[in-house]
């Protein structure tokens, strides 16, 4: 009779490990998740900015030194700006990246410039459109699956917009009364993109691991970046595509040396 | 001498073919050019190019026997009026208006590239994109059908379309019909020639032949947008009846010059249009950045040394050259030379969206599709666009002298 319980409580314990066993592996791969980084470095001379000239309300844009930003390197070589995103449409978002979609991104008209210079936007998240100059702006944005619009942002104001469609290459947003300005916008229906900061670093966090996903590269300048040289090594990527298995953790791409070729266009 | 007569039947027979299929035989059937700038633009091979054109074929046929498939929403039998060429149907019903009426510079294609658009400024439209100025809708909407009738119409004042008040009602209704079938094929020719970049490798640079893909992904987005426009009209105010005018248009002259509506920056301080004018519209602005491409890509490509390059660099640098030199090709027959838009000339009461205060009204509420002009919507309240609308229509009958003693230097004092 006292057997009774012992033998239950044996029975209960091996289905509970076959229960674990069973779903461990699972468990696993829905859990784990990678973060895809590396710096990108431009393999030539730095070149110097070329200032722009701002012919137009000299007394606010003039007091600013105006860069073309056409291509940003560092002193150490870091080409800023270059758009990373994963491709794969049906990827599936880490639930903390989930609430990223309410954030506001803003970009602002200011000093007679668009900050960010490359601004990335989630389909359905909020892009703000805002003017922080003292002289009025608009916004021209030529995106081609999303409507197009031009919007008056006074002094001091600000609009908002969501765009519904993910766009296969960014799209520009100019200022017509200020012909100088010129800015970007990346549209993912995910939020895994990145664009690489002044040093040429990016971080995409929390993408799942265990697949292989499918990375896509572009630059203003060089469109669809079609070659990387990673060791020394080139290395071809059709369309800008590069395909990475993510493994749990970090995936350090390392340093991506981008030929000054490539931005010969 | 049998021999000889033999020659001369034999010659003869040659000549009267030669003038069947050179001279006085039956007008060959026109076709549709397809959209080389896109194409080349996209480097798409001779055999995408060719799978485009049979899709474009299938789904909207030929300019002499347009098809409409139910999901474009259009009346195929005005387009049969409007298609093919000039003719009396058995009824003696006039057909092939289309090219009696806008194919000279509208192009049969509805490419702005007829013979006689060259010669004309500004360019005529070019439908494909679907791109519309002049109409009652939000900025990225598509006109309604009566905004197209109202531009058959009225013309357009200011440029080379004429007013087609003559024709028929029916004719017009037919027309605008047409140029919405026209558009609707433009867009879908661009949505599939775009459509190759984002394939996958493994469809071998094929387009998917589904329905699901080809009709319900390309054909019905574009046209959707057609139906939508009906109720996309702009909700206008009506201006107050007992508006004091004279309040009203100095109240538009503040604003106009202020920097919340800041029509002043491209109009200029004189309304005479002086103001920014080294800008583009959509449709120039595409031909000026493929033009710097093709021009700064063939100036890197001649500089390169080809010496130390690997076969595949070297069978690279090639595909760029003849890219480059297929660009510069098309560019040459199928794209006009751009010309920059200059900010319309205020005082000279010209308008050529329509002279109804109303026009006017919508053209600062939404802007302009396809130009500069930014939408004051969300920025500048209704009452206060009326203002604006008051103002600007006494700009043409206000003196000289109201401009002030330190008014800039005007356009036509410089010259």
């Amino acid at each position: 009779m006292s057997c009774c319980p012992l033998r239950l409580h044996a029975a209960t314990r091996s289905a509970l490990v076959a229960v674990t066993l069973a779903c461990l592996p699972l468990v696993a791969t829905a859990d784990e998740w990678g973060t895809i980084k590396g710096r990108f470095t431009f393999g030539g001379a730095v070149p110097t900015p070329i200032e722009l000239k701002a012919d137009k309300d000299v007394e606010v844009c003039g007091k600013h030194k105006l860069l073309n930003e056409e291509m940003v390197v560092a002193a150490d070589k870091g080409v800023a700006n270059v758009v990373i995103f994963v491709r794969d449409k049906g990827v599936k978002i880490h639930p903390d990246l989930a609430a990223t979609k309410s954030e506001k991104i803003v970009l602002d008209n200011k000093n007679c410039r668009f900050e960010p210079h490359v601004a990335f936007v989630q389909t359905g998240q909020t892009l703000v459109l805002k003017n922080s100059d003292t002289v009025g702006h608009n916004s021209n944005v030529a995106t081609i699956k999303n409507p197009p619009s031009n919007s008056l942002i006074p002094a001091g104001g600000e609009t908002t917009m969501t765009l519904s469609s993910d766009e296969a290459i960014p799209a520009q947003i100019t200022c017509n009364i200020h012909p100088w300005m010129k800015s970007w916008l990346v549209v993912r229906p995910n939020p895994y993109a990145a664009v690489s900061k002044a040093d040429g670093t990016f971080e995409i966090k929390n993408v799942p691991a265990g697949a292989e996903l499918e990375l896509q590269l572009w630059h203003e300048k060089a469109g669809y970046v079609g070659e990387v040289t990673i060791g020394g090594k080139a290395e071809k990527i059709a369309k800008g595509r590069k395909k990475v298995k993510v493994t749990a953790g970090d995936n350090d791409l390392g340093e991506m040396v981008l030929d000054a070729s490539l931005f010969n266009k | 001498m049998i021999k000889a007569r033999h020659n001369i039947v034999l010659l003869s027979a040659t000549a009267w073919l030669l003038l069947v299929a050179v001279g006085c035989g039956p007008t060959p059937s026109a076709s549709f050019r397809p959209n080389m700038v896109e194409a080349t633009k996209q480097r798409l091979t001779v055999d995408q190019e060719r799978q485009v054109a049979t899709v474009l074929l299938a789904m909207f046929g030929t300019p002499d026997d347009p098809v409409a498939l139910p999901e474009t929403g259009l009346d195929e039998s005005k387009l049969r009026l409007a298609a093919g060429p000039v003719r009396s149907d058995i009824v003696g019903r006039k057909n092939g208006l289309y090219r009696e009426h806008c194919a000279h510079c509208h192009g049969v294609t509805g490419d702005a590239l007829g013979p006689t658009a060259a010669f004309l400024n500004p360019y005529p439209r070019d439908y494909r994109p679907g791109v519309f100025k002049f109409k009652s809708t939000e900025r990225a909407d598509k006109p309604t059908h009566a905004d197209l009738v109202r531009v058959l119409h009225n013309g357009i004042a200011g440029t080379s379309m004429p007013s087609f008040a003559l024709l028929p009602e029916i004719q017009v209704d037919a027309l605008a019909e047409y140029v919405k079938y026209l558009t609707i094929r433009g867009e879908t020719e661009l949505a599939l020639m775009r459509a190759f970049f984002e394939l996958d490798d493994d469809a071998g640079g094929k387009l998917p032949e589904t329905r699901e893909f080809l009709v319900y992904e390309t054909l019905t987005p574009a046209a959707e947008k057609w139906r939508a426009a009906a109720d996309a009209e702009i909700q206008v105010p009506e201006m107050p009846s007992d508006i004091d005018l004279v309040a009203s248009i100095a109240k538009g002259k503040e604003l106009f010059y202020g920097d919340k509506a800041n029509c002043v920056k491209c109009h200029g301080v004189t309304g005479l249009g002086d103001g920014q004018a080294n800008d583009y519209d959509d449709w120039n602005k595409a031909i000026v950045e493929v033009e710097k491409e093709v021009k700064s890509g063939a100036a890197k490509a001649r500089e390169a040394s080809t010496a130390g390059m690997s076969p595949d660099e070297l069978a690279e640098h090639r595909a760029q050259l003849a890219w480059l030199e297929k660009f510069h090709g098309v560019l040459d027959g199928d794209a006009l030379a751009p010309r920059t838009i200059p900010p319309r000339n205020l005082r000279h009461g010209i308008y050529r969206g329509g002279r109804r205060p109303l026009d006017l009204y919508y053209r600062i509420h939404a802007g302009i599709n396809g130009a500069p002009m930014p939408a004051a919507k969300g920025t500048v309240p209704p009452e206060d666009i009326w203002h604006i609308v008051n103002y600007v229509r006494s700009l043409p009958y206000e003196l000289d002298g109201e401009l002030g003693a330190d008014r800039p230097m005007v356009a036509r004092d410089r010259f």
